[in-house]
């Protein structure tokens, strides 16, 4: 019987939402303080869900920029100042290993390094002509190194490094000179600019690449330190990696095997670490709000025992006023949720500037923050707008 | 169109009850204004209250144009006051933050009434009232005499055939409760609304249709009853 008569004497609900707004105006310090707490729950959900949508999109840029099946093989020094891989070993791999499609040898170093105008303490790569098709190195202009310049002094110059080191009048271009170290180098090829992935051994938009060659010059053993080797699509990465590091052992050095995949997974458990957290900061402020809304309304109820009184004399069912009640919990929270909502984007726009990554909210966040944190005021309305709805209205209207 | 038979009240434990009112019964004609009167504590509040079927009676019945009030429905009862019923009282009751017409706007909100249609209706009603101008003002912009024409006004907007009047006067001066009484006095006559209102003031008592008097819990007089 109960429905039926609230159906025909209840308020509109879009009626319902301008009037609590105004109540809530008019009580807007007190509602504001029971928003903080909602609107920091939201702002970590929020930031949470997007920061992890953006990390997404960064892994799965790694994967197309990279592809999954590259090993990288480090050695780290033991009893020496460095740790070393025997180059020709690594030439002849992919002939002796049937898993193995490349390989490229590398080592890298740091030296100062000055053009005719400029100069910049950059990483030195010594490198092997395979190196970009195992990094996705991309040339701006001139030529990569080739065969030919093994024992000649070329440099390929990273898009970053040439910027710093190019000057008004004195770019550096195919055919400048720039001294690395105590060396004059001339350069062959400027590279393309290219995101730095965490797979890669350094920034290579900071670097200058010289032949494997002149590795002497920067390193005591001359020899390199890390591989980058394609695998065949249907290996067994963790079984190849062994295989390869014991292959390349030599006493001087400890074996470290990264593999794209390992390292993708390692990310992924590093996130749902952070997403955790997230999300229970986030739940424990959105339980923390809800009981400020709770709170908010419960003296809202309490003081406003005269209207509900009034507004029960001239007509309001219970379930009016439990209604009326609930709108405004839910206001509250919604117009939170929406605060919260602007506080996680803002949140995530600031980790993907510190971590270079592109920007970007699923649409469906816009929805879920301010939707939840209706939700929780609608929770937590619950029992003060069951208290207003029990008031007695004689009681209530006599209240001082 | 209100009958009440043997009704009665009581408070606290049923095996040691205070009886508030004893076995009241006396019926209203249509277009009756009858003024109930009684020291303090002599239950007309309660007797108001139960009228106004704010409170529930522990024994006896109440009709209204014939029909037994079901008391157990809360949502029967606030229908009935909404549709059948307009309270004023003596604290006015308005709420602040409302201007005038929306606080007489407020029963038409609880019959789903269009915002258009209400405002219609409330500015007709303050019309009514003498306060057409003041229909945007707040309660905090009026004076007693025009708060409580407020009240007036949103105590008719729903149209009531009864209209609950709880010491209407009692926080007026001698003059603006003059005025409030000779504007009910006229509602009563020009449009046939029967009005019961509680009074402490002889005077005002004598310038109605009727007197109930109580004391104890019971009618000692009844102008109508002879």
């Amino acid at each position: 019987m109960s429905t039926a008569n609230l159906a025909i004497s209840g308020v509109d609900p879009g009626e319902g939402v301008v009037e609590a707004l105004g109540n809530l105006y008019a009580q807007r310090q007190r509602s504001l303080l029971a928003l903080l707490g909602i609107m920091i729950g939201t702002a970590s959900i929020i930031a949470m869900l997007t920061i992890g949508h953006m990390a997404q999109h960064e892994t799965m840029r790694m994967y197309k920029h990279l592809g999954v099946d590259i090993l990288q093989i480090h050695a780290l020094p033991v009893t020496g100042p460095e740790g070393f891989l025997d180059r020709r070993t690594i030439v002849a791999l992919p002939g002796a290993d049937p898993d193995i499609l490349a390989a490229a040898p590398l080592a890298v170093g740091r030296a100062g390094v000055a053009a005719s105008g400029a100069a910049a303490d950059l990483a030195v790569v010594t490198a092997d002509p395979a190196l970009p098709g195992l990094t996705g190195m991309r040339l701006a202009q001139g030529r990569f190194l080739g065969g030919i310049d093994e024992d000649s002094l070329a440099t390929v110059v990273g898009a970053g490094a040439a910027a710093k080191l190019s000057t008004p009048g004195a770019p550096v271009v195919p055919g400048a000179s720039v001294r690395i170290g105590q060396y004059v180098y001339g350069v062959v090829g400027v590279l393309a600019p290219m995101p730095y992935t965490a797979f890669d051994p350094t920034n290579f938009n900071d670097a200058v690449l010289i032949p494997l060659n002149g590795a002497g010059r920067f390193r005591a053993s001359g020899q390199p330190d890390t591989v980058l080797m394609r695998l065949r699509p249907d290996a067994d990465v963790k079984a190849a990696g062994e295989r390869i590091a014991a292959r390349l052992a030599n006493p001087n050095s400890r074996m470290q095997v990264i593999s794209a995949r390992e390292l993708i997974d390692g990310m992924n458990a590093q996130k749902a670490i952070h997403g955790r957290l997230l999300t229970a900061i986030g739940g424990i402020s959105l339980l923390v709000g809800g009981i400020g809304v709770m709170n908010v309304m419960l003296m809202g109820v309490m003081e406003r025992r005269r209207e509900i009184g009034l507004r029960a004399a001239i007509g309001a069912t219970p379930g009016d006023l439990r209604r009326m009640f609930l709108i405004e919990a839910a206001v509250l929270a919604f117009v939170g949720g929406v605060g919260g909502l602007a506080l996680g984007l803002a949140a995530a726009l600031l980790t993907a500037r510190m971590s270079g990554w592109a920007f970007g909210a699923p649409l469906y966040v816009l929805i879920l923050g301010p939707g939840m944190a209706a939700l929780v005021g609608v929770a937590f309305g619950f029992y003060p707008a069951a208290k207003a709805a029990r008031l007695d209205p004689i009681e209530a209207l006599r209240a001082e | 169109m209100l009958r009440l038979s043997g009704v009665g009240k009581q408070y606290g434990p049923p095996d040691r009850p205070t009886p508030v009112l004893r076995d009241i019964s006396f019926s209203l004609a249509d277009g009756t204004f009858c003024a109930v009167v009684g020291p303090s504590g002599s239950g007309k509040s309660t007797l108001m209250n139960i009228i106004g079927l704010l409170d529930r009676p522990t024994s006896g019945r109440v009709d209204l144009d014939g029909i037994a009030v079901d008391f157990a429905s809360p949502e029967t009862t606030a229908r009935l006051r909404n549709q059948t019923l307009g309270f004023v009282f003596q604290a006015f009751h308005l709420l602040p933050r409302l201007t005038a017409w929306e606080n007489v706007a407020l029963p038409l909100l609880y019959r789903r009434t269009e915002r258009r249609e209400r405002r219609g209706r409330a500015l007709d009603m303050l019309g009514q009232v003498g306060l057409a101008d003041r229909a945007d003002h707040r309660p905090g912009e009026l004076s007693g005499g025009q708060k409580q024409r407020v009240a007036l006004a949103r105590a008719l907007v729903g149209r009531p055939r009864l209209i609950l009047a709880d010491e209407p006067t009692g926080s007026l001066d001698s003059v603006t409760a003059n005025e409030v009484m000779s504007l009910l006095s006229d509602l009563n006559r020009r449009l046939g609304l029967t009005i019961v209102m509680v009074t402490h003031d002889q005077a005002l008592a004598a310038r109605c249709d009727r007197r109930i008097e109580v004391l104890d819990g019971r009618i000692v007089l009844d102008t109508a009853a002879a």
